[in-house]
């Protein structure tokens, strides 16, 4: 039963993903103002299953590792997990958006490798900042200076979205609005099904399945 | 009159205010706040402000919820995990 159950996952989650392709493809195709409104529901059907799929390898993953290595603290796994969880995320968005990428490109690269240039760093980009920003109002004359320090802040929060021009921060911000959002209905569900199915099996009711499993 | 100003930032992309409020209104759109969808003319500082903070309750969701899942995953075996994965695809 386990077997089965494992090979038929990642078949359908082959399948779902031709699927996907296909739709992304035919969306690619029209205009880009089909494939605008084709965005903000993709955050709510079919990426929800994809990103089902590598949440499960993550998953397993992790309580594998967890399990045999009994890695320090539950903080150090529950970061691991969110960790992980967020690469998912970013992988589910192909690469379209900033955020995405950034998220990707920072577990590539050594991670304290990147905070150690990041710590140094902050000593130039803000003069650079200060002059883009500026440069950028006048330039737009667009952004007022009390949204220029909101608009930075969400360029802090968002990953990898600081230097990016006002309209651009909008787009990625919504986008990782939604893909947050996502992120945690999927969680959630997981998190109820998993608290629920531990306790039918603490319960003792589905001892035929747990056999049939093994 | 501020396209007409963005001609010296080397024109790549002439921003115009309308541009600006559009993708302001649809970020505004996705906010929980009802008080806010209520009027039409929220200021943009405030829909950002609500933003930022909307983020940071997001992401401090997402690390409650992985810390609770971390939990949940040590005692669970990886059948339990495929089937809690399936069971919650089904919901």
């Amino acid at each position: 039963m386990a077997s089965t159950s494992s090979s038929t996952t990642p078949a359908a989650a082959e399948v779902e993903e031709r699927g996907r392709k296909r739709k992304r493809a035919d969306g690619a195709g029209s205009t880009a103002a089909g494939g605008a409104e084709a965005q903000p529901s993709k955050w709510r059907t079919r990426r929800e299953h994809e990103i089902y799929s590598s949440k499960l390898l993550e998953a397993i993953r992790l309580v594998r590792a967890g399990s045999s290595s009994s890695s320090g603290s539950g903080a150090t796994r529950g970061r691991a997990v969110r960790e992980a969880a967020d690469r998912a995320l970013a992988v589910a968005a192909r690469g379209r958006t900033h955020w995405s990428r950034a998220i990707l490109a920072s577990r590539r690269r050594r991670f304290q490798a990147v905070r150690r240039a990041r710590l140094r760093a902050p000593a130039t980009p803000p003069s650079r900042h200060n002059a883009a920003a500026s440069a950028a109002a006048t330039g737009q004359g667009s952004s007022a200076p009390p949204l220029a320090e909101k608009a930075r802040m969400l360029g802090w929060l968002v990953p990898g979205c600081r230097r990016l021009s006002f309209p651009t921060l909008l787009e990625e911000t919504t986008d990782y609005i939604e893909a947050l959002q996502m992120q945690v209905r999927t969680m959630a569900a997981l998190a109820e099904a998993l608290s629920a199915i531990s306790a039918n099996s603490s319960s003792g009711g589905a001892g035929s399945s747990n056999s049939s499993a093994a | 009159m501020s396209s007409r100003r963005s001609r010296s930032s080397g024109g790549a992309s002439r921003i115009s205010d309308e541009q600006i409020s559009d993708l302001v209104a649809k970020l505004q759109a996705l906010l929980p706040e009802a008080r806010l969808r209520s009027n039409d003319r929220v200021p943009s500082a405030r829909v950002l402000q609500e933003t930022c903070s909307y983020i940071r309750s997001l992401q401090r969701e997402v690390d409650d919820l992985s810390d609770r899942l971390s939990e949940l995953l040590a005692t669970a075996d990886v059948s339990t995990a495929q089937a809690a994965v399936i069971r919650s695809l089904l919901m």
